[in-house]
C-alpha cells in the first residue's frame, strides 16, 4: 500500500506477522479524503483553460488523487474558482458552494479570483476577489498560473485537510 | 469603390452632415432621424448587406453622444461607418432593426451602456447588464463599489 510508505509510526502501526495496521480514525479519514478530492466541473474564465490542461494527460492530476470531474456539485468536494467573477455571476457560485456537501474546499486560483485582478479598477461590474463571495482555503497567483503552481497548490490543500481535526468545538 | 464614391452616391440621395476619410474608410454623420433611411439606403442600393456592430462614444467635452455603425460590403468588400451625434441628456435615436435584424441585440447592448433610447425597438429590455448599473460606460458613471485608478 503506497498510501503508508515513508509514514511515521505514531501514525501507522504494522503488527509484525499479521495483515493489519492500526492508525488513527482521524488520520485515516483525513487521509481517505484528501487522496479522492473530486472536482467541480466548473470553469469562469480563462484559467478554466490552463485548469483544464492541468486535468488533461500532460499533467494529469488523477496522479494525486482528484480522479473525478464531478458534474454536479452535489458529488464535488472542491471548487477551483478559475477566473473572473462578475456581479452577476456572483450569486451563481454562491449557489454552486452551497450545494456541494460537506467537507468542501475552495480554491481560488489566478489573480482575478484572489483579488479581481487587473480589473480592479474602475470597474463597475468585476468583484474583488473570490472571497468576497465564498470562503476561500487556497489562494494561487499568475495571471494565468501555470499548471505545476495549480498542483502545487492542490497538494498544499491535501496537506491542509491532513491537519483538519474530527472534532469540533463549539462556538 | 474609394471613399469619395460612396460618399458622392449617399449624398445624391440623402443629406450628409459631416465627413472624413479615417484609414481609407468613410466616416459620415447623418441626421438622427435619417439614419433608418440611410441604412436601408446602403442595404439595398448600395449592397452594404452586413452589420458589422453597433456602438457609441461619450464625448463629454463636446456634450455629446456618437452612436457608430459599420457597414460592410460582401461584394466590392467596402466599409462604411456612419455616426449620429446625440445630446447627452437626451439620447434618443431610432431603431435601424428594421433594416438590419442582428441591430436588434446591438442597440440593446448600446442602450444599457450608454443610456440611449433606440425609439420605435422591438424589445427595449436590457441584455446583459445586472439591474441597478446605469449606462456604466459614459465616463462620469460612479459606482460606490469602484475604485478609481491611482495616479501615476
Amino acid at each position: 500500500m503506497g498510501l503508508m510508505n515513508g509514514l511515521d509510526d505514531k501514525f501507522v502501526k504494522k503488527i509484525p506477522g499479521m495483515p493489519v495496521v492500526i492508525a488513527s480514525a482521524e488520520w485515516a479519514i483525513n487521509a481517505g479524503r484528501s487522496n479522492s478530492i473530486w472536482t467541480l466541473t466548473f470553469g469562469l474564465r480563462c484559467c478554466a483553460m490552463e485548469m483544464m490542461a492541468t486535468g488533461a494527460a500532460k499533467y494529469d492530476w488523477a496522479r494525486f488523487g482528484f480522479e473525478v470531474p464531478a458534474a454536479s456539485p452535489r458529488r464535488a468536494d472542491l471548487m477551483i474558482v478559475a477566473g473572473t467573477i462578475t456581479t452577476k455571476m456572483a450569486p451563481l457560485v454562491k449557489r454552486l458552494y452551497e450545494q456541494m456537501a460537506e467537507p468542501k474546499y475552495v480554491i481560488a486560483m489566478g489573480a482575478c479570483a484572489i483579488s479581481g485582478g487587473p480589473f480592479i479598477y474602475d470597474s463597475y461590474s468585476v468583484i474583488k476577489g473570490a472571497d468576497k463571495v465564498i470562503p476561500v482555503d487556497i489562494y494561487i497567483p499568475g495571471c494565468p498560473p501555470r499548471p505545476e503552481a495549480l498542483l502545487d497548490g492542490m497538494i498544499k490543500l491535501q496537506k491542509k485537510i491532513m491537519k483538519q481535526k474530527l472534532t469540533r468545538v463549539a462556538p | 469603390m474609394n471613399f469619395q464614391e460612396i460618399l458622392e452616391k449617399i449624398k445624391s440621395k440623402h443629406e450628409v452632415l459631416e465627413s472624413k476619410e479615417d484609414l481609407g474608410v468613410l466616416n459620415a454623420y447623418i441626421a438622427p432621424a435619417k439614419i433608418a433611411a440611410v441604412a436601408s439606403f446602403l442595404k439595398e442600393e448600395l449592397g452594404f448587406t452586413q452589420l458589422n456592430f453597433i456602438t457609441a462614444v461619450d464625448l463629454p467635452a463636446n456634450n455629446s453622444l456618437e452612436v457608430v455603425y459599420r457597414f460592410l460590403s460582401y461584394t466590392t468588400a467596402d466599409a462604411v461607418v456612419l455616426k449620429v451625434k446625440l445630446d447627452r441628456a437626451k439620447a434618443a435615436v431610432e431603431t435601424i432593426s428594421g433594416v438590419f435584424q442582428t441591430a436588434d441585440w446591438h442597440e440593446r447592448e448600446t442602450a444599457e451602456m450608454f443610456g440611449i433610447t433606440f425609439l420605435k425597438h422591438p424589445d427595449p429590455n436590457r441584455l446583459i447588464l445586472p439591474d441597478g448599473i446605469e449606462a456604466p460606460l459614459r465616463k462620469d458613471y460612479k459606482n460606490p463599489d469602484m475604485i478609481p485608478l491611482p495616479k501615476a
